[in-house]
Order: structure tokens, then sequence, then C-alpha cells
């Protein structure tokens, strides 16, 4: 083996190495600087898309229900209704619906043209039988399975008429129906065993799930028969033949880096994830498009446990938020590719409330809330203490879910909080011991995205019910919000399908999550996809912003 | 010959021990992180599972039994050559590492044998380029035996796809593919190998067989092919075992890199998913291949090296 005096030329070799390859990759190469028009779409084609998520261990998004899996599913199933870009909801495969006068029932008219890509036939028998699949324990549908929580009973009024039926009214029904983790799939493939089924999920949508290659690719082919895009997508391709593309390889590409130098060298024409460096650089790259889509449902941000001290006292949460500079180290760290946040809830929530006046950075005034909180004194590192015990706080780090330049927020905001007293332990962790340290309550501080489409995401991260831990010791509530007015409010909006009153409701619901000191929002859940300019006609869902292939084409 | 059936049936034994002890460490070290793996199961990130279905996954999983019963049971499966359902995958053990194991083994080979190639070759050179060469040589071994996998990739990626365009930075059907991940592992390897060589080679080029050689006319090529290499491989040959168990771990890296197939992407996800039975699945056969790569590389001993024969004969 190498032995130690070595160490310091052998790393000047190394360096020298480093930086002449660098030097020599970074010099101007070819790249075109004509901008093509957009022109006519061109049929054909196989299209690759890198995704740096996880490689789902299902493809469907029944069985568990994550963004990974929402990703590719969104190429191959359909759902009954989906959102325009304002946010409104519009037919896909239910063309109208109606509301019970007491909310307890929900009526569906469905398309009756529909059929799945095994032949079976789009009807009412279809829907009972995804409501049920979702419902079913044997499933362990996970985000699913909360979004039809309400529903007790589903009825087939005649072959394309199906009404569901509620234990309470449920404001958020119809944006629950729009995600992709309750999509409509074929009857008669559900009843194939699980393991079938996630391998090839049968729906109605653009694209077949023709081979899963594991730890490679999925190979999507296209969907012949298509005539069942979203109201907004037929409305704009209208007359055309979709989808343009023969196919698609879906690639899973864990390494951000690699993933970039697949698209830069034409391997792939898209990749997920692109990280803050590499979108900054790929904006200097006229071969190279970004689209830009935040996630619904709740923003970055970071959790107070104000279920335990020292953040069960309200102004030790103030004093950790007005410590804390926020837009400094997202300016830095992100390049201008993340926007701050000042709202629990995503920009792209319609109902979102945003308080910046509550985090503007103020140390003098943190001094004295912890002064008043009884931290008056300082140790010799500078740390605050009280009776002989520092102001310490645990901060575990999902690794997994974490980027780098999150983590390095997260170190910046160490660095910040260390001037007013605060220790800030830091503690990377994989998925399952993050779990692990939230299911023990060994938390003070935590980030968790939660991805939903609407505001009764509020509902299941801040009522109190979801304090009490699931039998894995797993709670949503992670800043242990325990307010009743704010219950009250959340059930009452959740129930209301009248629009102002809703509205009303989420903004005070809001305004006392904010109030309370209980979050430090940082930024939108971050939706970065980069194309090759040959790419045209892709979009991203205005659900859960998954890309959708269905109107996409290459031109040569 | 019933001394070499005793040193068979002991390193069969061996084997065995190994092949429990691998087994029996992989499942407690799991099980001792904090963690439930049913909240894993039930998607990770961003999901959020009911009770009803994490008690469904707990029942089927095996999860709500005593740690002792499980790995019992776990245990008295694998004796009967069951690995197990991998609850990540949806799929049983077995078929997961079947369809991983072929590239890892083919990336892992290629790497061993480039590894060897390249080590061969630059000793080659350096031996008969006099004093500087050597340094150079050996200057050159250091280094690789010590940049590590994934700031090699990074700089192979750069330097061959993006610079040249000549090969893909991710990897492509077809033995184009293959280049880059087995040019990233085989470099520190022949690094290491070259070093081991380069000592012993010495040893022999000054020993009295190369003297002897020369004195009859023999060419040096000749001379370093035929005595001073053979000489020299034979330790290094003794460490291809070693080597290939850190070929497949170095897998880890490399297959994330470049997005190939294999178990060590497997592995990767596996521990994040705390899929027990699947890093269980996986750990065994990289230690069966370790073991059996010892073996193999042993009996090359024999064969290349007499001094080694006559010991076990």
């Amino acid at each position: 083996m190498p032995s130690r005096r070595f160490s310091r030329p052998r790393a000047a070799v190394v360096l020298a190495a480093a930086v002449a390859l660098l030097v020599s990759a970074c010099s101007p190469g070819g790249g075109t600087t004509t901008a093509e028009p957009t022109g006519e779409p061109v049929s054909g084609g196989t299209l690759t898309y890198a995704s740096g998520d996880a490689e789902p261990s299902c493809l469907d998004p029944h069985v568990g229900g994550n963004y990974p899996q929402a990703l590719i599913a969104t190429q191959y199933l359909e759902s009954l209704v989906s959102l325009d870009e304002d946010g409104e909801v519009i037919p896909w495969l239910a063309t109208e619906w109606s509301e019970s006068d007491d909310g307890l029932a929900w009526e569906f008219s469905l398309r009756d043209d529909v059929t799945f890509t095994d032949g079976t036939p789009f009807d009412a028998a279809a829907v009972a039988a995804n409501i049920a699949h979702v419902q079913d324990p044997a499933t362990a549908s996970s985000t699913g399975y909360l979004a039809l929580a309400k529903i007790v009973d589903v009825v087939a009024v005649d072959d394309h008429t199906v009404r569901l039926e509620l234990s309470a009214p449920d404001s958020a029904l119809l944006e629950s129906l729009s995600q992709v983790w309750v999509a409509i799939q074929s009857p008669t493939a559900l009843e194939r065993s699980q393991e079938e089924n996630c391998a090839a999920p049968v729906g109605t949508g653009p694209f077949v799930v023709d081979e899963w290659e594991r730890q490679d690719s999925v190979t999507l082919v296209r969907n012949d028969d298509y005539n069942s895009p979203p109201a907004d997508v037929a409305a704009a391709a209208e007359g055309a033949d979709l989808p343009y593309l023969d196919s698609i390889v879906w690639r899973f590409i864990p390494d951000s880096a690699s993933r970039y130098a697949a698209l830069q060298s034409g391997e792939v024409q898209v990749i997920d994830n692109a990280q803050p460096d590499t979108i900054r650089s790929a904006a200097s790259d006229d071969a190279i498009e970004e689209l830009d889509a935040p996630r619904p449902g709740a923003s970055n941000r970071i959790e107070l446990n104000s279920g335990k001290a020292p953040f069960d006292d309200e102004r030790v949460r103030e004093a950790f938020i007005r410590a804390v500079d926020v837009d400094a180290g997202i300016d830095g760290l992100f390049f201008g590719t993340a926007e701050r946040s000042w709202s629990p809830l995503s920009s792209v929530e319609p109902l979102s409330l945003s308080l910046p006046d509550l985090f503007t950075v103020d140390t003098d005034a943190a001094a004295d809330l912890l002064d008043e909180a009884g931290w008056a004194e300082r140790d010799a590192e500078g740390y605050r203490v009280k009776d002989g015990e520092r102001l310490s706080l645990d901060f575990p780090v999902s690794t997994n879910q974490s980027i780098p330049a999150e983590q390095s927020l997260f170190e910046q905001i160490q660095a910040d909080a260390k001037e007013a007293g605060f220790e800030v332990n830091l503690h990377p962790l994989d998925l399952s011991s993050w779990y692990g340290a939230l299911a023990e309550n060994d938390y003070d501080l935590v980030s968790a995205p939660y991805t939903k489409v609407g505001p009764d995401v509020l509902r299941i991260l801040y009522h109190s019910d979801s304090i009490t831990p699931a039998p894995s010791g797993y709670f949503a509530n992670l800043a242990q919000v325990d307010d009743a007015m704010l219950d009250d409010l959340l059930t009452r909006a959740s129930a209301t399908s009248n629009p102002d009153e809703r509205r009303s409701m989420y903004e005070q619901a809001q305004r006392i999550i904010l109030d309370g000191y209980y979050i430090l929002p940082l930024y939108d859940q971050q939706n970065h996809f980069l194309y090759s300019s040959t790419v045209r006609g892709l979009r991203a869902m205005p659900t859960v912003s998954t890309p959708t292939f269905a109107g996409a084409w290459l031109v040569s | 010959m019933p001394g070499y059936r005793r040193w068979l049936l002991l390193r069969a034994g061996g084997v065995v021990f190994v092949l429990w002890a691998a087994a029996t460490i992989t499942f407690f070290a799991l099980r001792l992180i904090p963690g439930d793996p049913a909240e894993a199961i039930l998607g990770g990130p961003g999901s959020q599972a009911g009770p009803e279905a994490l008690a469904e996954v707990r029942r089927e999983y095996g999860l709500d039994q005593p740690l002792a019963v499980q790995y019992l049971t776990y245990l008295g499966r694998l004796v009967r050559g069951d690995l197990g359902q991998s609850y990540s995958l949806h799929e049983p053990v077995a078929s997961a590492i079947g369809e991983q194991l072929g590239a890892t083994l083919t990336l892992a080979l290629c790497s061993l044998v480039l590894a060897w190639a390249l080590a061969c070759a630059l000793a080659a050179w350096s031996v008969r380029g006099g004093r500087i060469a050597w340094a150079i040589g050996s200057g050159l071994e250091l280094v690789a035996a010590a940049v590590p996998h994934f700031w090699l990739a990074t700089v192979l990626i750069l330097f061959f796809s993006l610079t040249l365009g000549i090969l893909p930075p991710v990897s492509v059907p077809g033995p184009l593919g293959i280049v880059l991940p087995a040019l990233t592992m085989a470099i520190p390897l022949a690094g290491f190998l070259g070093q081991v060589m380069r000592e012993s080679l010495l040893t022999a080029m000054e020993s009295p067989f190369v003297t002897t050689a020369r004195a009859r006319g023999e060419s040096e090529v000749r001379i370093f092919w035929r005595h001073t290499l053979r000489h020299a491989a034979i330790p290094a040959v003794g460490l291809s075992g070693w080597a290939f168990g850190s070929l497949i771990s170095g897998a880890v890296v490399v297959e994330s890199v470049f997005a190939r197939q294999g178990l060590g992407r497997s592995l990767l996800s596996a521990v994040q998913l705390r899929d027990v039975t699947l890093v269980t699945g996986i750990v065994l056969v990289v230690a069966l291949a370790y073991t059996v790569m010892t073996l193999v590389t042993d009996v090359a001993d024999r064969a290349i090296d007499p001094r080694v024969r006559a010991v076990t004969q």
C-alpha cells in the first residue's frame, strides 16, 4: 500500500491532471446559436428520459405512492379529472360531475369511448375496482389511500355513471382524484398478482409499459389507440394523432453529474432533478432548455418541534427564526434557481398565503427574546445556557431527500444560529434512520417534503390528529402543532364547498401556523427539468408537476 | 493426495462458515440501526402510510415477529436455498440477484483483465527504460492506486465523453458501454497490482536465474515475459482474489455513476430501503464470489509457483 510520505506529491499530480482535464473540458465547443423555429409537430422517434429520482419498486402508483412513481406513471395512466394552468379542475376520464347538497355523494359521468390498452373497456365498474384496489390493505397504498380516505362506497349508477359516497363532505375530493397516485387502471390487469401488476400496469394513457429492465430502464411504447388526453391537452392538439413519439426509454441515472453529461452528449434528451449549479451552466448552452415546475402541496420548510423544550416556548422559536438569514443562503447556494418562500404552501397553490414580515432577520430581537425566555447566559463557546443546560438543537437531515445545496443551506443556518447562541447539531442520516429519529421524537428541527394537490395538505401536516403516530411511529405533524382553533379551521375547510369560506379558512389556518413560528419556510419543492432543444411540446402536468410526453415530439 | 483432499475439505468448511457469518452479521447489523422498514417499504419520501397498510406490511414480511424468530426463520429458509422475497422490488431475491449478477461479474472480470493488462504493460515499459522510467512507472502506480473511483469516473467522463466525444458517459448496450466503467475500476487496481509486482520484479531481475538466462543469450524481451514477469506475478495473482471482492464493492460507486445495471447498485438501494432480505442475499453472493475467487487463485498459485505445489501436495 502507498505510504503516507508520498501523499503531498501524489496530491499535486492528481490536482495537475484534474486541472488540465477541466480546462480542456471547459474550452468552447460546438453548439448552435440560432434558435430553431417551433414548427409543426413531427411524428415518430424515440426519446430517452433520465430520472435522478429513485427507481420505483413498483410501476403501479397505487402501491406505496411516491414521486418517482408519479413521474413515470403519468406516461401510461390517466385520472378522472385534471387541473388546468390556473388550478381549475377540468374533465379527463370523467366528463362532468356534481356534488349532492349534503356533500356526502358525488356523481361522475364517464367517457364511453375509452378502452384500456389490454382491451378492457373503461366504465363505472373499472372506477369501482380501482378505488377498491387503493383501499385494499393488501395493496399497501399510502398516498392514494389518504386521498380516498373519506370514500365509503362506490355505486355504478349505470355503465358510464359512478357515484362516490363519502363519510364526510370533502372539498379536496376533486383535487385528490386528479393525482396520479389514484389514476385509473384496467380492472382486468389489477386482478393479476401484485408482482405482475407492478411490472406492467395497464392504463389508458398515451404510452404503454413494454419492458422493465431493472436498474436500467423502462421502455414505453406508443398507445396507437390513444384518445383520452385531459381537456386542455385535447383542446391544444385538436385533430392531432397523439402521441407523436413512438417510444420513450425511461432511464435511471442516479448521479447528477453523469445525468447532465448524458444530456450534453446527446445520450438522453430530458433529465429531471437538475441541480442548481447544472441549471446555471445549462443556461449558457443554446442546445439545452429548462422547464421549471415547482411541486404543489407544502413548501420546503424547516419544522420547529413545538412538542418539547426548547421550542415549546414560542419566544425561542421566534428567536431562532429571526436569527437565521435564509435569503442569503438561497441566493448563494441555489444560483437564482430557487425563490424564497414565506408560506407553508407551495407558490403554485392558489390559496397559498405569504407573510414575509414574520421572517425578517433581526438578531437584536432574537437576543432579547432569548434573554426573556431565560436563556440569558452564554457558555465558554458562546452558546446560550439556562440552568446549566446548553441551548442545543438536533436536526436530523435525510441525505436521500436533501440535495447538496440544501444541506449546505442547513449548514449556513447552523452558522447563523450559532451567532445567536443556538447550538444546531446536524445529523445526516439515511432514509430509514431518519424516519427512526422522527419516530422517537429525537429532533428539534426537521425538513420533510410533502406533495399533494390542494391546500388540504395543511390538514395532513398541521392538524393535531397527525401528532398521534401511526403504528410505525411515523406522524406527519412534525412541528407538533396542537391548536384547537387550527384543528377546527382545517376540519371545516376540508368540508365546505363554498369557495370563499374555504379560502378564508385556509388563510386563517396559514396565519396561525406562520404567526406561531412553527415553521421556517424555505422555497418551493424544486422540480427542474433540462431538455435538449430537439424536444418540443414538453410540459409539466398542472396536477403534481410531473412531465408529460403526450404532446411532445422530436425534431431531427 | 490425502493432504490435498483434506486441504480442500477445510477450505469448503471455511466457505460455509464465511457464508453463515456474513448472513448473521448482515441480518443483525441492519436490524440494529434505528428505523422502521415498514415505513420505507410503503414508498419512503413524500408518501405517508396509513396504520392498516403498515400493519399489513409488517404481517406480510414477518416484521411483527420477535427478532430471534425472524433470524431463525431466515436461517431456515437460507439452508433450504430460499433467499426470500425482496420487499423493495416486489420479487424473489434470487431472481433479483440473477437479473443483476451477470452485469456485475462481467464488469468485475473486464476490470480485472484490464487491470492486469495495464499493470503488465506499465511494468514491461518501465523495467526496460532505466532508472527514470522505473521511477515514473512506480510514481504512476502510486497515483493510480490512490485515486478514488468517484473522482476518476468524473475525470474519465469529462475527457472521453465531453471533450473527445468518443465514449458514452453512461452505460449503453454493447461493448462500448463497459469501457469507462471498467477503466474506472481497473486503474486503481492496476496501480495496486503494479506496486506489488514491482517489488518482486526487482528481486527477480537480480536473481541468479535471470543472470543465467542472460548468459544463455536469451533476449531481454523473452527474459521479461518468461522469467521475471512470471516470478513477479505470483504475489499479484494471490491478491486477485481479494481484488475481485474489492471490485464488487467498488461497483457500488461505479454502477451508480455510469447508471449501469448490477449488484452494487442493488446493494446501495437495498441498504437505503432497509430491504434486509435483499441486502443479505447480495452479501452472501459477494461472500461466495470472494471465497471462490480466493480458492481459484490458490489453485492458480499452485500452477504458477512450483514451491506452493510442493507444500500442498
